[in-house]
């Protein structure tokens, strides 16, 4: 099979001429600095305050917000919500060190990618304000299904992890190892191929909740 | 070449937009989602100020691929192996279908699934799946319908754009297990996740496309609001991605630019529910991810329109807003076209695809108003394009000989100006005597127009005459 050749040598025979990778690349750096002068205004100076606000906004489906002071009143901010829906206390929950060893008595645990269960909990890697986007990354702590199989997807999220635009992502983790998935996450999965209406919970959950973890005390 | 016959070609894209025409149907459920569309994408716009500036660079960052694509081409394969991927090249749709079918039939494979991608459309995977023998679960909801009624795609983003809900509603009340109890939109999607949440659990393969290829890290991108991407991606053993190599960007932060430009022209929305990179299969410890993962890099003619000129059209995001947007698509819907892309972006490309000769009444099938290539989120110029089309079956002798002959006696009496004059003359003399009361409701030779609408009655003199008339008197 030389398809990879052909395609090679039709591409060179359309673009004569030769090409410094190092000139290529700075061309696509000095690009992707570009973008700064355009992206998206975020409102108010808090980023905590503009991914709550962006979350509950009309421009994302179906996604609620909590707030609590620390990862450890996280538990009962899931409470609450089982509340609020008439919910089984019953989750399955993300393998995650820093979520295991938080006080989960209350609430049935079962394994994160039985597939079966109305409830995950997860602790989201970052989150994004201009979009209210929720960032997971695959690993043995974080089964990307997790965030798929079920109809209610709680994120819990520091305060502190909640980045501005969708390029700080990118520069947040510049030089770290590429997980498997990358997962951007904007509130409850939907579809639209009915005429245009956008419904949600087509095949993902139905229901996103983020718990914002930390500055409670600082928010006037 | 022999110049074709009048009824040979221009019949079938006729009959075909004429049936669409007369479909009242078609051109209810065409206006429902076109019209939200246009709304949509026009307060998104209107909503963040940078769009024109994001607009130029996303247009140059495209550009900017396409001018070193051999160079992203083997960065990106370098990385994805390196991923732990195997990168295949197709130089044609049947080569990608015999890739992915020989990997399928490698797996053992028996239940398919598979999340939209134009491309697996464009190389024909669902016939060339069915054709094997394999069973094949469209899984976007749109692909879903699509496949339950045996018809094809008419949209890029929506798919199943010409079906009305109350068509859907019957189509799942006779397929599904146990479909929704109310004809409202909700139940019917609610339907639709119970019967094909089995579908997902018990894949072997599956197939997805690609928005991004990100070449500084050999992963691939997929953008969607349903989830079923991710579903198809992660469950089963083997996961194959087909893609364009026009897909290509440099980096992460090159995807995220251009996705706030596709995401905004084809939705509305700032971002879809589910932005998902894939960058090679499951790692060690990893609980779930599929053991192999396979990407096929598809030319099917991208190579040839850098050669041919039509490089600008490799900045094609695949959004679809210049179908919403094209006067001509919202009449006659997707499967008059008869390729697989529809509209504007399809009239360009259903020619590079199919063959001009198959295809040259796409490029004529437009009014040439420019609102295509305003609404493009990376500037592709399809009306010039479009001519170019035009030209090329020009020189190239397709045009049907009453219109070549037409076109012949129209020059020959453009380069004699007294014979053009003595025609104009005798000619809106001629038509007025056909007029009533200012208008003529049947002009032969034009029956096309005024079966529509009624011609009015030409000015008494030619434009010359009275041009002639006013200097005389002046001087």
């Amino acid at each position: 099979m030389n398809a990879r050749a052909d395609m090679l040598a039709a591409i060179r025979r359309a673009l004569p001429g030769e090409r410094n990778p190092r000139t290529i690349g700075a061309a696509a750096e000095a690009l992707a600095r570009e973008s700064i002068e355009s992206r998206p205004q975020i409102p108010g100076a808090d980023l905590t305050e503009a991914f709550a606000a962006r979350l509950v906004s009309d421009r994302v489906v179906g996604a609620s917000i909590d707030r609590v002071n620390r990862l450890e009143d996280a538990p009962g901010a899931v409470r609450r919500y089982c509340r609020i829906h008439s919910l089984d206390p019953v989750l399955a929950l993300q393998p995650d060190p820093e979520l295991q060893r938080l006080d989960w008595g209350a609430f049935e645990i079962r394994p994160p990618t039985g597939g079966d269960e109305t409830l995950a909990v997860a602790r989201a890697r970052w989150a994004i304000a201009e979009t209210g986007t929720l960032v997971f990354h695959s690993g043995p702590e974080s089964p990307t299904l997790l965030s798929f199989l079920t109809l209610h997807h709680v994120c819990i999220i520091e305060s502190s992890r909640i980045l501005a635009h969708l390029e700080d992502y990118a520069d947040a983790e510049k030089g770290a190892p590429v997980p498997r998935n990358v997962n951007l996450i904007t509130g409850a999965s939907g579809t639209a191929d009915i005429e245009g209406a956008l419904v949600r919970g087509a095949h993902g959950p139905a229901f996103v909740h983020a718990i914002i973890v930390g500055a409670l005390g600082q928010t006037p | 070449m022999p110049a074709p016959t009048d009824d040979a070609i221009v019949d079938t894209f006729k009959t075909r937009a004429s049936a669409a025409l007369a479909d009242a149907n078609l051109k209810l459920a065409i206006d429902r989602t076109t019209r939200t569309a246009r709304a949509k994408r026009e307060a998104a716009v209107a909503a963040w100020p940078g769009f024109p500036e994001a607009r130029d660079l996303g247009r140059r960052i495209k550009d900017h691929v396409i001018e070193n694509l051999d160079h992203y081409l083997l960065e990106f394969e370098r990385n994805a192996q390196s991923s732990g991927a195997i990168v295949h090249y197709a130089a044609s749709a049947g080569e990608a279908c015999e890739i992915v079918l020989r990997i399928c039939r490698e797996a053992g494979a028996k239940t398919i699934t598979r999340s939209k991608s134009m491309l697996g459309e464009e190389i024909g995977l669902p016939h060339a799946l069915d054709a094997a023998g394999f069973t094949r679960v469209e899984t976007d909801l749109a692909e879903h319908i699509v496949q339950l009624s045996n018809d094809r795609p008419s949209h890029i983003i929506w798919p199943a754009l010409h079906h009305t809900r109350e068509n859907i509603a019957a189509l799942f009340r006779t397929h599904h297990h146990t479909p929704q109890n109310s004809d409202d939109i909700i139940g019917m999607v609610a339907s639709a996740r119970r019967q094909l949440r089995p579908g997902f659990l018990g894949a072997d393969v599956g197939i997805s496309g690609a928005n991004f290829l990100i070449a500084d890290s050999g992963a691939i991108c997929t953008v969607t609001n349903e989830g079923n991407a991710e579903l198809t991606t992660t469950i089963p053993r083997v996961h194959i991605v087909t893609a364009g190599i026009e897909k290509l960007v440099p980096s992460l932060t090159h995807a995220f630019i251009l996705l706030r430009l596709l995401v905004r022209s084809a939705t509305g929305a700032d971002i879809t529910q589910y932005t998902t990179f894939h960058c090679g299969p499951k790692r060690a410890g990893d609980r779930d991810g599929p053991e192999a993962f396979h990407i096929v890099l598809v030319d099917n003619g991208r190579t040839r329109m850098l050669t041919e000129g039509l490089g600008e059209m490799l900045r094609c995001l695949r959004c679809g807003a210049c179908m919403n947007h094209c006067v001509v698509y919202n009449e006659i819907g997707g499967h008059a076209y008869g390729g697989v892309y529809p509209g504007p972006m399809g009239a360009v490309l259903t020619p590079v695809l199919d063959g001009l000769e198959k295809s040259r009444e796409l490029p004529h099938a437009c009014t040439l108003n420019g609102r295509c290539q305003e609404v493009c989120p990376v500037a592709i110029p399809l009306p010039a394009m479009l001519r170019g089309w035009r030209d090329k079956s020009w020189a190239q002798g397709l045009e049907p000989r009453t219109q070549r002959g037409m076109m012949g006696l129209w020059a020959f009496a453009a380069a004699h100006p007294s014979l053009y004059r003595l025609g104009t003359r005798l000619a809106i003399r001629a038509i007025r005597l056909l007029a009533k009361g200012g208008w003529i409701d049947k002009l032969p030779l034009a029956e096309g127009w005024t079966r529509h609408r009624d011609f009015p009655k030409p000015a008494a003199q030619s434009f010359f005459e009275q041009y002639q008339a006013t200097r005389r008197k002046q001087d």
